[in-house]
């Protein structure tokens, strides 16, 4: 017999694949003690038990490993990027137009934009943290190294990112936000 | 010597527990063996996340075995305790005893 699907299933979504399966592991084989000893629906219950009363402590351990962190980055990436290139894409279209040209924008538009140029400049930095310090006392050379790929990049975004509108703002942002992040990054691993 | 050198309680009942079972320390052995002796309701969350922290401090050592049937074809993640690891536990024991000597007990005034 198998142990409930559902606590089965929140337990990969909170441990995440390769940490799960030993986890997992573990937890089918005192089931299948405690099914002998007092029953099917005893062991069905303390395997939910153990599964809810487990998710932080299991979420916890996947920001340790990394894998949660790549997560969070990448789809921040994925939502701050593509804004980035729309506002692009519209600048464009509408540098085209005569009388559109040199629009000034909305403060709520440069704000957002904003948010969005942040948003990157935080997961760049993290990530370029995390990549080059994989040991959990990154050295000196670790540390420059990410920084320093963390700001090329940071002023390459940021070169691409403004237009007429803000450059001086989202080139300071990057530059500044991005090393910032990184070395959050460096001290939070190091606490762990 | 810094914070990350010395052990939490709870720290030290699990890399206790790994020296104990020796070489059958996996997360469901250690889980039981701190529930049976101190009587502690465990989760294995717990356990694993404080077996990942020792083994990131240095005091373990751990290493996956192949899938087996009894296990629902799962891996099993084995550990060991390191030569830092007996040298913190051994420095834990002389910190305790240290602490402790002198002090008879039960004490008294406690909670009934």
């Amino acid at each position: 017999m198998k142990p409930p699907l559902l606590a089965q299933a929140l337990l990969f979504a909170a441990a995440g694949p390769s940490e799960a399966e030993y986890i997992a592991g573990d937890l089918e084989e005192e089931f299948a003690i405690i099914r002998e000893a007092g029953g099917r629906a005893a062991a069905r219950r303390w395997y939910s038990w153990q599964v809810a009363r487990s998710v932080c402590a299991l979420l916890q351990l996947r920001i340790r490993s990394g894998e949660l962190t790549q997560a969070v980055l990448i789809a921040s990436l994925c939502v701050a990027a593509p804004l980035l290139l729309l506002d692009r894409l519209w600048r464009f279209v509408y540098s085209q137009i005569p009388l559109k040209d040199g629009l000034h924008r909305a403060p709520e538009y440069l704000i957002f934009n904003a948010l969005c140029v942040c948003t990157c400049a935080a997961a760049l930095g993290a990530w370029a943290a995390s990549t080059w310090a994989s040991s959990r006392s990154p050295g000196s050379k670790s540390r420059a190294l990410a920084l320093a790929f963390a700001a090329v990049i940071a002023v390459l975004i940021a070169l691409w990112a403004s237009a007429a509108s803000a450059p001086a703002g989202y080139i300071v942002t990057l530059s500044l936000a991005v090393p910032a992040s990184a070395l959050l990054t460096f001290a939070w691993r190091r606490s762990r | 010597m810094s914070k990350g050198d010395t052990l939490g309680e709870f720290e030290h009942l699990t890399l206790l527990a790994v020296f104990r079972l020796g070489d059958d320390a996996y997360g469901m052995r250690v889980r039981r063996e701190i529930a049976e002796r101190t009587k502690r309701d465990v989760t294995i969350g717990a356990v694993y996340t404080t077996l990942d922290r020792l083994a990131a401090k240095g005091l373990l050592t751990s290493a996956l075995s192949d899938p087996t049937p009894e296990r629902g074809g799962r891996a099993k993640r084995s550990f060991r305790v390191t030569g830092l690891g007996i040298a913190s536990l051994n420095r834990a024991r002389q910190e305790l005893g240290s602490m402790l000597e002198g002090i008879a007990f039960p004490l008294s005034g406690g909670a009934r």
